[in-house]
């Protein structure tokens, strides 16, 4: 067996495309999931006795079942209740909901943690809900928050490798794809784990980076 | 007391590789039994039925065990996966069947064909928009990844304007379940597949009639070096009694509906 | 949905609850050496073993199953289908796990090494017998959360040949053409052996908390 790298080098356009869904479907799910995160996290703080559980319900099953599942029931079960999804927008509505329940677990931690002191003052002073939300409790939280949230962030990386499974055309399917036409499968799979690789270590450096800089935001905790 | 643990495992790591140049079919009659890889996706010939590993490969294996004296063990991978899996020899030969191509020739053997594999388009049962392969212009299809089906289908897609999209599946299951939801009009699947799921789910399916595929032969793979050379003429040597004595007819009757003519040897394929 | 499909799945369930226990066994193990291989003061060790840790917490555990399933045989290693996803599931939560242990490490009570090494212990068995065994109790909560993952991420190891619940789930949809019913009930077979997991490892982290010195 040879390593034959210029084998799989002609098929870089179809590899860059891939690559570009990857990061692209990793960049709008991560900022789907911080939204849905974030605005599960303030229900269920905030939203009364009736959503705090039902949403308790769907975190809870979210978080204990395999993300494949998860998938699997939106691509292949939603049309037996009217939901035909394409499968670009599945995996992205899936990643995203995986991600936003994830990520709504760090945020109640965060806006516990912040001290209630911070928060009293704030509404003595007369800031309403929204902006103690906005100007108190999020900068203060990211500190808290950044950490896990860049591990969240990184698992959304090499979870889109999932959705080689139902055919989304990202790098996980396109470069398998590639190496079992060429007969070059080991070298395909090699590249293809230096990709990943290559795309989580700037992830997780990026992630570091905003840490640094958020401690300033670092109160007396 | 390192040195040794060293030694011992540079003497159990050169044992591996030296046992994997040894004939194939003398070891897996050491082993008793012989591995076959396959993807369990490709009703009628290889399918799980409610949980029971059903299907042609099956029922064909069993017999070719029972001359050869061997125990069969499946290994079921996504078919991707298959081809290079025999490559590593993580089994002795590849069921699927898979089509007999003038590409796969010059990499590996196959073994005496065992059905007609013409490509067709399987289409949603009551689609009158598809009525003939041609129709599918500039609508979705799709195919299995690391298949002949699909390279044929990107062939004929090519040759119609406006040009369909074409779509790539793991397996033929997920291609079946998009078309049974709507998402492709047709997915190209040899005749014998097609006519199968047809025939499973009268008001799922329909076959597209003409095929729109050369006409080319199903057969099972092996490694094409010398260690697999008495495998193959055993293999032969065993479906070759299948098909004089009559098995092979009926069991393409069980599961076709109809007999195939084959020829001995495929040496010089349509594609 | 029949109740033979139901045993059939519970049945795939066991197989996925067992590749899941060995892995996260071996995991624990294997993650406490290349935590102290990272501690440790040898540099050459401290790299490789950080390269190893970045490497298999960098690569998608789809990828990783597949390159232990067709790179080992290049290597001369042709391990079957099992095997495969043992060892890949394996490398993969060891890494996870070393990272845990690592904080846990750095927090076992300095005075508590100190007296070790006082009384003569090398370092190997200040190691075995003073530092893992606490760094394991603090990383209790940790190490749970990474057996929960174990259990998602064994429904991947279909991909290298090996049949669990996700795979069953998979071909009796394709045979029934019902994929609703069987996926939301694989779904719920996995919600309880999860559940299970995490009241176990709550009991354990009760029993086992490590009380302040």
């Amino acid at each position: 067996m040879n390593f034959d790298f210029n084998l799989v080098a002609g098929y870089l356009p179809a590899i860059g495309w891939a690559a570009l869904t990857t990061i692209g479907l990793w960049i709008v799910a991560l900022a789907a999931s911080i939204v849905i995160g974030l605005a599960i996290a303030v229900a269920r703080l905030h939203g009364g006795l009736l959503v705090e559980a039902a949403l308790r319900l769907v975190v809870e099953a979210i978080r204990g079942t395999p993300f494949l599942i998860q998938l699997f029931l939106l691509y292949f079960g939603g049309p037996f209740v009217g939901l035909t999804m394409e499968r670009l927008p599945a995996g992205l509505l899936a990643l995203s909901v995986f991600g936003g329940c994830y990520m709504s677990e760090v945020f109640r931690t965060g806006i516990r943690a912040v001290p209630r002191g911070h928060i009293e003052a704030a509404e003595c002073v007369g800031l309403d809900r929204w902006q103690i939300l906005r100007r108190i409790l999020l900068p203060e939280m990211m500190v808290l928050v950044l950490p896990a949230g860049t591990n969240i962030a990184v698992g959304l990386i090499k979870e889109t490798a999932v959705l080689s499974v139902i055919g989304v055309p990202e790098l996980t399917a396109v470069i398998s794809g590639i190496g079992s036409e060429t007969y070059a499968f080991v070298e395909a799979l090699t590249l293809l784990s230096l990709c990943y690789w290559a795309l989580v270590e700037i992830c997780a450096r990026l992630g570091r980076l905003a840490e640094q800089r958020l401690s300033l935001y670092r109160f007396a905790a | 007391m390192r040195a040794r643990l060293i030694l011992a495992l540079a003497a159990g790591l050169s044992l591996g590789v030296a046992a994997a140049k040894a004939d194939v079919l003398s070891d897996a009659k050491k082993a008793g039994e012989l591995k076959i890889g396959t993807e369990t996706e490709f009703a009628p010939f290889d399918y799980i039925d409610a949980g029971d590993h059903a299907g042609l490969n099956v029922d064909l294996f069993a017999e070719v065990g029972k001359e050869l004296g061997l125990k069969i063990t499946w290994v079921a991978l996504p078919w991707d996966g298959v081809l290079p899996g025999l490559e590593a020899s993580k089994f002795d030969m590849v069921a699927g069947p898979a089509i007999i191509t003038k590409a796969r020739l010059e990499r590996y053997v196959f073994s005496t064909p065992i059905a007609e594999a013409t490509v067709a388009l399987l289409k949603k049962k009551g689609d009158n928009s598809v009525q003939k392969p041609e129709d599918i212009a500039g609508k979705t299809v799709g195919g299995g990844r690391a298949s002949s089906q699909l390279a044929q289908l990107k062939t004929f897609a090519a040759t119609l304007s406006p040009a369909p999209t074409v779509r790539e599946y793991g397996g033929s299951n997920e291609a079946m379940a998009d078309l049974a939801a709507g998402r492709v009009v047709g997915i190209s699947q040899s005749l014998p597949n097609a006519a199968f799921a047809a025939k499973r789910r009268p008001d799922t399916f329909e076959v597209v009639m003409p095929p729109f595929g050369s006409k080319v032969y199903f057969g099972y793979i092996m490694r094409k070096d010398a260690n697999s050379a008495t495998l193959v003429e055993a293999i032969n040597g065993a479906i070759g009694k299948m098909k004089a004595d009559g098995r092979m007819a009926a069991l393409q009757k069980k599961w076709f509906g109809v007999e195939f003519d084959t020829p001995a040897a495929v040496t010089d394929p349509a594609l | 949905m029949s109740w033979k499909l139901f045993t059939l799945l519970v049945q795939a369930a066991g197989a996925t609850a067992l590749f899941s226990a060995v892995a996260v066994a071996a995991g624990i193990v294997l993650g406490l050496l290349v935590s102290g291989a990272v501690l440790s003061h040898a540099k050459p060790l401290s790299a490789a073993a950080r390269l190893y840790v970045s490497f298999f917490r960098g690569v998608p555990l789809l990828v990783q199953l597949l390159l232990v399933y067709h790179l080992l045989p290049v290597l001369g290693l042709n391990v079957s289908s099992a095997t495969a996803a043992i060892i890949a599931l394996t490398l993969c939560t060891a890494a996870y796990q070393a990272e845990n242990l690592r904080g846990a490490f750095l927090s076992v009570p300095r005075g508590l090494i100190e007296a070790a090494e006082m009384v003569g212990m090398t370092p190997w068995q200040r190691f075995v017998r003073i530092e893992a065994p606490i760094a394991l109790r603090l990383a209790i909560p940790a190490l749970l959360n990474e057996a929960v993952a174990i259990l998602h991420a064994s429904a991947l190891i279909s991909v290298v040949g090996v049949i669990e619940l996700t795979k069953t789930a998979r071909d009796l949809a394709a045979s029934t053409l019902e994929p609703l019913p069987l996926y939301a009930t694989a779904g719920l077979i996995y919600l309880v052996m999860n559940t299970v997991l995490v009241q176990g490892g709550r009991f354990a982290e009760r029993r086992y908390k490590v009380r302040a010195a």
